[in-house]
């Protein structure tokens, strides 16, 4: 807990603020080359995607029985992604973890720019998109409402209120740094800033409302993030397909979200780290604690899958072992690369500090995880649909160029949207570390000065 | 009604504070303006209670009625048969009554939060834009007139590097 | 909210025992219900758009070869698992016990198809707008709608005959009668191995087979309780 502060001690505010908000500066070369190419493939993939919509499905690799591809595997990877923020903001917010606060921002920013993507797949995967205004719900004269008792419409209402909830969640935690940001800005900036820090002037009782607020956000949306993907493990769970129908969906699910958020909020952390040299505010220490808690994450993972291995295979049922036995036939390499990356390899290098603190490896290991994670969701969703419970029509399927680029531009559009987020908005929770350094003071303790922080209340 | 004076560090600034305490100001009328939240006390202290939650529980309600009328209602007033599931099903409405309830319960702790903040201000307020980069404001409410004075003098006697009230902005 | 009911419940009986395989129910489907005729290509890919399909298992070594047939369509669920999946209310029960299915309605998210676990439904991942070369959109019957890409269809047991007779037997003020309504294939197997009508009739003909000793569903543990009960016995085995 002390090499941060001892570090961030001798910096005055003003250096900081600097410091913390170097990402913001006018852009480099790098930074428009960057967003270039970034935009170059959504561009891409929203062609494809437009090629698809007038056409047909049949640019899919869909056919009969597997009617859902790697459209649903990017949908639940991508709502996968969101719990990061959420879950690393939340929980270390509430139990007061003093590392917490360089990774807020971050983490945050990635659970709504993932569950926006994630948003989109719905809509992508659909054969009539252009009437997906059915779903809402509202009075019309077709008389009928959707249909409330299908997951998909649960689906849609839960990450319409995780949208919502994230964004203000965000837009929270923002509010002081963005005063600090509007104070320091000229010009069209200014104005914009002024606006979205809605006047805000860091008097006491305004930071004492918004500690209250930040704690009650964060108590509501934990519960909202793992209702989201509750449901989303639904779409699978309560069908009546071998391979999906398993009661452990819904926590299997909210837990590989978890493992998947705190890998992907390391990687993050990393590259944002390197970007934009915040070497002083995101140490060794804290992909420490990040990987001790990754660690944790991982062995639930594993159990849970281990759980469902077990279970398939004690009780025996034909079809869903015929399931497991066709999937761990057919897809042996991916699935021993998702056992490796999401099970083996974290669960064994993450117990030792030296790996835990050296920044190469975790960049190796959390990449490897989210890659797991996601060849996971394939192998969860193509085999079930491939060998159902009549198999004269069991089938096969490979995505086609069209699903590949739509999830190629999915990723450049995420990370897009970060990257246009990290040049307009602080990508370091800026008061949140400076609270530290205004916290802290050295007293003398018997023969020495022992450094000490005063307590959150 | 407020007046604003700037202040270097917290020792400054808290001596403000105790010399405005002494001339008889009382407490309630003087905050602190800082960009880094400081512990309750240490500058100034401020009432805890808040009451926005209230508004985030009225939220909550009103978004858990909205689920029901929309999941068991809109079942109720146009029934369609499917499968073996009743028009109006336990399991269903109960997540869309739970998944409304928060996000209503969400948006009302945040509408809460802003109006007990009393943001955005509805006129303008003295602020200086050196507090983002570490200096203390401390803000006394004081009419105009003798009181004010004596509150600016005694700011500046306590080492402000300037002070600003409404009629100079 | 009244229970709207119906004095009929459609049903149908198949009898494997005198099902020879010929294949003549199918393309009588495609013919009355303006199934989409599918290129080998896509057959290929697992598209086909066939409402009933004959599945055709292979018994034994040679020569002591038998092969089996089970003509497969919609089994129109009384516990659809296809229907409450439906976000927009395209897939529903209809108080005659069918499975509607409503073209317009379907937005094309393709969770009944998954869901279904005789995998009946078909869906147009291709445009089928073209798919009958002149002259055979001739044959198209314009009592049931050609469908747009993007949507699920299946087997409705020929609702569009059932609609006309209940007309007809309406205009003469009297109930449907036994055999009166044949959806396509029951009417063109050769060998009368499917027999259509209204179960909710104990002396109709579908009713009595449907009580026969040699009776069986598909895929019974699931507890979808489908319509068509399947005959097979000749004594030792069971598909």
């Amino acid at each position: 807990m002390s090499e941060p502060e001892h570090a961030l001690a001798a910096k005055s505010a003003g250096q900081l603020n600097d410091e913390m908000l170097s990402s913001m500066r006018t852009p480099t070369w790098q930074w428009y080359g960057l967003a270039f190419f970034l935009g170059a493939v959504v561009a891409w993939g929203i062609s494809a995607f437009t090629y698809q919509v007038m056409t047909d499905l049949s640019v899919t690799g869909l056919d009969r029985p597997v009617m859902w591809g790697i459209y649903i595997a990017n949908f639940v990877f991508w709502v996968g992604l969101s719990h990061s923020g959420t879950m690393v903001s939340a929980i270390l917010r509430l139990s007061q973890a003093n590392w917490r606060r360089p990774i807020l921002r971050a983490a945050e920013a990635m659970t709504v720019f993932s569950i926006t993507v994630a948003g989109l797949f719905p809509v992508i995967h659909l054969g009539r998109n252009w009437v997906v205004y059915y779903f809402m719900p509202y009075p019309n004269q077709r008389g009928l409402w959707p249909n409330f008792r299908s997951p998909l419409l649960w689906d849609a209402t839960a990450i319409t209120t995780y949208i919502i909830g994230s964004s203000l969640f965000l837009y929270l935690g923002m509010l002081p740094d963005l005063a600090v940001v509007r104070d320091r800005a000229t010009g069209w900036r200014k104005k914009v800033y002024a606006i979205l820090a809605m006047g805000w002037r860091g008097t006491a009782r305004e930071w004492v409302v918004f500690r209250k607020a930040s704690t009650l956000m964060a108590a509501l949306i934990i519960p909202v993030a793992v209702s989201v993907h509750s449901i989303v493990a639904w779409d699978f769970a309560v069908t009546v397909v071998p391979g999906w129908h398993s009661t452990i969906f819904p926590p299997y699910f909210v837990i590989g979200a978890i493992t998947s958020g705190v890998a992907a909020v390391i990687t993050l952390m990393i590259i944002i780290r390197r970007v934009f040299h915040l070497e002083d505010y995101l140490t060794p220490l804290h992909f420490d604690n990040m990987g001790k808690l990754l660690l944790v994450i991982c062995l639930l993972w594993s159990y849970a899958y281990f759980v469902e291995v077990q279970t398939t295979w004690y009780a025996h049922e034909p079809i869903e072992w015929e399931v497991w036995s066709f999937m761990s036939g057919k897809y042996t390499p991916l699935l021993i690369l998702m056992l490796v990356g999401n099970s083996v390899l974290p669960v064994t290098a993450l117990c030792f500090k030296k790996i835990r603190r050296s920044v190469r490896a975790m960049l190796v290991i959390t990449v490897l995880i989210n890659i797991a994670m996601f060849i996971e969701r394939y192998l969860i969703i193509v085999p079930s649909l491939s060998h159902k419970n009549m198999p004269f029509v069991w089938g096969s399927y490979s995505p086609s160029w069209v699903e590949l680029s739509v999830t190629a531009a999915a990723f450049a559009g995420f990370t897009l949207m970060y990257t246009l987020f990290a040049k307009f908005f602080p990508m370091v929770a800026v008061t949140d570390v400076r609270e530290l350094g205004v916290r802290h003071t050295d007293i003398k303790l018997g023969r020495t000065k022992v450094h000490s922080l005063s307590e959150e209340e | 009604m407020e007046t604003l004076g700037i202040f270097k560090d917290v020792e400054t600034a808290t001596r403000a504070v105790d010399g405005l305490i002494k001339a008889g100001f009382r407490e309630e009328t003087i905050t602190s303006l800082t960009s880094a939240p400081y512990p309750d006390g240490v500058i100034v202290k401020t009432d805890q209670r808040t009451w926005f939650r209230w508004m985030s529980a009225a939220g909550g309600i009103f978004g858990a009625c909205a689920g029901f009328l929309l999941a068991a209602g809109t079942a109720y007033v146009y029934p369609v048969q499917t499968g073996d599931k009743p028009i109006i099903a336990y399991y269903p409405t109960g997540i869309i009554t739970y998944e409304l309830a928060m996000l209503f319960a969400i948006l009302g702790a945040i509408a809460g939060m802003f109006l007990e903040m009393k943001l955005p201000p509805r006129k303008e307020r003295p602020y200086d834009p050196a507090i983002a980069d570490g200096f203390i404001g401390i803000s006394v409410s004081v009419p105009p007139g003798d009181r004010r004075n004596r509150a600016e003098s005694l700011l500046k006697e306590a080492g402000a590097l300037r002070t600003t009230s409404e009629e100079t902005l | 909210m009244e229970k709207i009911t119906s004095p009929y419940k459609w049903g149908m009986v198949i009898d494997l025992d005198r099902c020879t395989g010929c294949g003549a129910c199918v393309v009588a489907c495609q013919a009355e219900n303006n199934v989409a005729i599918c290129e080998k290509k896509e057959i290929a890919e697992g598209r086909n758009m066939h409402w009933l399909r004959i599945e055709r298992f292979w018994v034994g070594e040679y020569p002591d070869v038998r092969v089996r047939f089970l003509p497969v369509l919609c089994q129109h669920c009384h516990d659809a698992p296809c229907e409450p999946v439906c976000p927009v209310y395209a897939s529903y029960h209809n108080p005659d016990g069918l499975n509607g299915q409503v073209y317009n309605r379907c937005v094309g998210t393709r969770y009944c198809g998954n869901n279904c676990p005789y995998a009946v439904r078909v869906f147009n991942f291709h445009d089928h707008e073209h798919a009958w070369p002149s002259p055979l959109d001739n044959q198209l019957s314009p009592d049931i709608t050609v469908r747009s890409r993007g949507v699920m269809e299946k087997c409705s047991f020929c609702i569009q005959r059932i609609r006309r007779v209940k007309e007809d037997a309406k205009a003469e003020g009297r109930m449907i009668k036994d055999g009166e309504v044949q959806p396509a294939c029951v009417q063109t197997c050769p060998t009368e191995a499917m027999v259509f009508g209204n179960i909710s009739d104990p002396h109709s003909r579908v009713s009595r087979l449907s009580r026969s000793p040699r009776r069986f569903q598909l895929l019974e543990n699931l507890g979808t309780h489908p319509s068509i009960y399947y005959l097979k016995g000749g004594g030792r085995e069971h598909v």
